[in-house]
């Protein structure tokens, strides 16, 4: 993979010649879940370089990388720091962007994020973007459009299964992905399937109907 | 449509300010208006009709606030105070800004900011932890993040208090400098009540805590600010008042107001959080104009739970006396209600009961948290869970069957329908008969509660709709869809009225540009536009039938019917679209106001719930939730039960599992995320049963996003208690507390 990751020419010249581990840990830190780590460890070494943030100039310090990401069947360029989450690159950093995937809590505990990595469920708030390199990444956007609507979104607008809809993309990606694995779910297998996503207009039992009613459609 | 302006009358209607209504008089024109007609004859409306946004919604096309990106945007982070109380000294923003990438930087010790500021020293305060005190805008998120970890702020702390008992001592630290105590309302004789109360057969004393929850709306507070120092501005907003944006931001951004328009093209939830544009809005202007280009401002989700406001908690101490027959005789109610910074709400005691006798008090207790705001019915959950537990404690005291013996005391038919109907659904005969009897240490139960909710509208929209000669059909108006369903039911009202189906109408909303409405709060929106609507459709109907009556073989306008996507009249049938084809070329726009007569306003509501307790664990799982709820003329039946679902279960997770959770040390909240504040989930989720009251006569249109959430609060700890016998007065019943009244009341 490390062919995949060139430093671009000009962030080379940037970096930095005396390496600290304050720009060390800046440059893994991640600004989603992984953010919370390495704020602890910011703020101890933080502590201990009292002062020298404005003697060096404080700037990030892992340059950026071009990425050639397999998105939705396309092949899709864009360029980010290291740190820079798949959801973060899917919504601010590709030109155009995918919005689809919502960012929530960024912490990995709501799934409004799920996109499939290979075909399989994952949080984008927890994944780095450099990790998804040659994998095939499907946002919601790739799932079916407003005109052509997969299965499971076509029983989400049937059976009411959204209100809001800030929750929707990661429940219609979660569930067209289990039903991928588990065609003829019970209820008690939909529930089960579905705790990793959070929904707050509380529109639960109308997601359970509609995966229920798209498994029987297929 | 005879107008005789002359003649008035005089109507109450609610007047919302931030999500909290209060009723006033208004005098409206008394004159034959349109009607919606029987609430059982309508082709589209009080049908099942799905959401006309819903196949953007499930692709994830629509586009939401946060999603929002402009060319050269900048994004943008606030960094929050960590102390519960503390004066600003210093704040050093010097490194922030030479971090490469980062273009502006705003404090709350800038010259102008809106920051609190010490009375004496005239140094900004921090009135409680997670108070933004500055904000930077960089070229990427990423890059905003590492400028907040730059900023050097000093503080000096002080002393501060976060709990309601501690804020009530003596010599506690204050938040307000009057004092922490600040009385509401007084209604009632104390004395004569406490001499009823001697004389009663039957007394329950207790005090009810609910707590302080959080809206936790999936899409976070923010704006995009599109600004770049020219004479106009553009601002996204995940708001509940698209009107409530421009007064405010033209304000910070030094513009006149008619040069800021508003856009909420779809919002992810308010639940009462999102009116004006708040703290966060007014950074994301400052930044804006300070760095001239756009800027994205969305918080976080710990900023979130910090400073985005919450319900109120509420602490009552309650005393009830009743005679042997069930009827409740007195009341003594003190009512304290907990909003930290701001004051809370509660409705008054005794809620819905007629009580001979009572007296109550409400007072606000001030402490160092983030002030509460608006949530979803504000104010009666709390006064619900209180009365309605108290009411429950009397019925079983005496020995009578529960839902009896609120029938008794309220006077009220309509409750008495919703009982028996929900009483039904059920199985009320179910319940255990001996709170906590039965073998082994899984126990099921039943309870029921009732509340009660406003929902009429007034007069604050205006509607255009406009018929174009290609046969197409648009609604505009400025109004925005929370998730209540909107933009649906703008589009079936048009498309009814005119004989047409869903997919020949279109909606624009959600633009300040366009016609004026009211923010969405306390189940107003409906009863508000919904009218309107009507109005300009019916217009456009009657404009419409004149220039088709020459078509029509000379018809009369009034013999003109539109049905199927035909105009018809007499013998005679025009397709729509040939219809059209006559209309001059500017087409037909016609204007709605708000008529009164089509909405109304008092809805009830009653809710049973049947849990299973585990005695040995204190665990509680809910089986089975109904909800009846009288709605007038129902708009779309699909829409209508999902908010009565969603109201249950936000309603739940108060009884059961929410509650925000704070360090009385360090004045700090334990769990500001979704790892450790806990909302009901796919997993807790219990059978759901939404139930509109098809018996409620009225042909009128009434919001009821706020009752469906209201009694649920109550009737599940109420299950509770005939599950396992157990009483628990402070909400949520977790199981810590349930099992150490187990073994208070040596249950196990």
């Amino acid at each position: 993979m490390a062919d995949k990751l060139k430093p671009e020419s000009e962030a080379e010249k940037n970096s930095s010649h005396n390496p600290s581990r304050r720009r060390f840990l800046k440059g893994v830190g991640v600004a989603g879940a992984g953010a919370a780590i390495a704020d602890h460890l910011l703020l101890n070494v933080e502590a201990k370089e009292a002062g020298t943030v404005q003697a060096t100039g404080a700037r990030p310090a892992a340059g950026r990388i071009n990425l050639a990401l397999k998105i939705n069947g396309q092949k899709r360029n864009v360029t980010v720091e290291p740190r820079t989450t798949l959801l973060s690159t899917l919504r601010n950093h590709l030109d155009p962007p995918l919005t689809g995937a919502k960012l929530v809590c960024d912490a990995g505990t709501c799934g409004a994020c799920t996109v499939l990595l290979d075909g399989k469920q994952a949080y984008s708030c927890l994944v780095l973007a450099v990790d998804t390199v040659n994998r095939e990444i499907t946002t919601v956007e790739g799932l079916g459009s407003p005109e052509n609507l997969n299965a499971v979104q076509k029983a989400f607008v049937e059976h009411d299964a959204l209100m809001c809809g800030f929750c929707t993309p990661g429940f219609v990606t979660t569930i067209s992905a289990y039903l991928k694995k588990n065609p003829n779910p019970s209820l008690t297998e939909v529930r089960e399937a579905c705790k990793g996503n959070f929904c707050r207009c509380g529109t639960y039992p109308k997601i359970f109907e509609a995966a229920l009613a798209a498994a029987k459609s297929k | 449509m005879q107008q005789q302006p002359s003649k008035k009358k005089k109507i109450k209607v609610p007047r919302v300010v931030d999500g909290i209504e209060t009723m006033v008089e208004i005098e409206v024109d008394d004159v034959e208006g349109p009607v919606w007609g029987p609430n059982d004859k309508h082709s589209l409306l009080n049908h099942h009709l799905q959401r006309v946004d819903g196949p953007i919604k499930v692709s994830g096309v629509a586009k939401y606030t946060y999603d929002q990106r402009v060319p050269d945007m900048l994004y943008a982070r606030i960094l929050r105070a960590p102390h519960a109380h503390a004066r600003i000294l210093s704040l050093d923003t010097d490194a922030a800004k030479q971090i490469q990438g980062v273009r502006a930087v705003v404090s709350a010790t800038d010259e102008g900011a809106a920051a609190p500021k010490d009375g004496a020293t005239k140094q900004p305060v921090v009135l409680f932890a997670g108070m933004p005190v500055a904000a930077v805008a960089a070229t990427t998120p990423e890059i905003a993040e590492d400028a907040l970890r730059a900023i050097k702020v000093k503080y000096e702390v002080l002393p501060h208090v976060v709990r309601a008992e501690d804020a009530m001592k003596e010599g506690a630290p204050k938040v307000e400098p009057d004092g922490n105590l600040e009385p509401k309302d007084k209604r009632g004789d104390p004395e004569k009540v406490a001499a009823d109360l001697t004389k009663c057969e039957v007394v329950i004393e207790g005090e009810y805590r609910t707590p302080i929850v959080h809206h936790a709306c999936l899409e976070t507070h923010g704006h995009v600010v599109d600004y770049r120092g020219g004479d106009a501005a553009t601002v996204y907003a995940s708001t509940q008042g698209t009107f409530t944006i421009p007064g405010d931001a033209a304000k910070t951004l030094g513009l006149p107001q008619s040069a800021v328009t508003a856009v909420v093209e779809h919002m992810g939830g308010g639940f009462g959080s999102k009116f004006g544009i708040g703290i966060e809005g007014q950074m994301a202007c400052r930044l804006s104009k300070l760095a001239k280009a756009p800027v994205h401002l969305m918080l976080t989700r710990k900023d979130e739970f910090l400073f985005a406001g919450n319900r109120s908690g509420s602490w009552q101490k309650l005393k009830a006396g009743a005679n042997r027959d069930g009827t409740i005789v007195a009341l003594n109610a003190l009512q304290y209600q907990l909003g930290g910074v701001a004051d809370g709400s509660q409705a008054g005691q005794p809620y819905i009961y007629n009580i001979p006798n009572s007296y109550r008090e409400r007072i606000a207790i001030h402490t160092h948290e983030d002030g509460s705001r608006a949530m979803r019915a504000p104010g009666h959950p709390q006064a619900c869970f209180a009365i309605e537990s108290l009411v429950d404690e009397l019925a079983y005291k005496i020995g009578m069957d529960p839902v009896e013996f609120r029938k008794k005391n309220l006077k009220d038919p309509v409750y008495h329908r919703q009982l028996d109907r929900g009483a039904r659904e059920i199985g009320w005969e179910r319940r255990n008969k001996t709170p906590g009897g039965g073998a082994g240490p899984l126990k099921r139960g039943i309870g029921c509660a009732v509340g009660t909710w406003g929902g009429g509208g007034n007069n604050q929209c205006k509607v255009d709709v406009s018929i174009a000669r290609d046969g197409s059909v648009t609604a505009a108006v400025g109004s925005q869809d929370l998730g209540t369903g909107t933009r649906t039911y703008i589009r079936a009202i048009v498309a009814e009225e005119l004989g047409l189906g869903m997919n020949d109408v279109s909606e624009q909303i959600g633009n300040s540009k366009l016609g004026r409405a009211n923010a969405s709060g306390g189940s107003t929106t409906a009863a508000s536009l919904a009218p309107s609507v009507k109005d300009a459709a019916v217009k456009a109907r009657l404009a419409f039938a004149e220039r088709a009556a020459p078509l029509l073989g000379g018809a009369k306008p009034e013999e003109i019917t539109f049905f199927g996507g035909t105009v018809r009249a007499g013998g005679s049938s025009l397709p729509w679209k040939q219809a059209c084809a006559a209309l001059p070329a500017a087409g037909i726009v016609a204007h709605g106001e708000w008529v009164s007569s089509l909405q109304a306003s008092g809805v009830h509501g009653v809710c049973f719930a049947e849990v299973e307790v585990d005695v040995e664990t204190g665990h509680v799982r809910p089986i089975k939730m109904v909800h009846v709820q009288d709605i007038g003329l129902p708009l779309n039946r699909l829409a209508l039960e999902s908010q009565i679902n969603g109201g249950m279960i936000q309603s739940l997770g108060m009884a059961l599992w929410e509650e925000r959770v704070m360090d009385a040390d360090l004045g700090i909240q334990l769990n500001p995320g979704f790892g450790d504040y806990k909302f009901p989930g796919a997993l807790e989720m219990p059978e759901l049963v939404p139930i509109i009251d098809d018996e409620d006569p009225r042909e009128a249109v009434i919001g009821v996003g706020e009752p469906a959430l209201i009694p649920a609060v109550a009737a599940v700890p109420n299950a509770v208690y005939n599950a396992c016998g157990v009483r628990v007065r402070d909400l949520p019943i977790t199981p810590d507390k349930l099992l150490m009244s187990l073994m208070k009341e040596a249950k196990i």
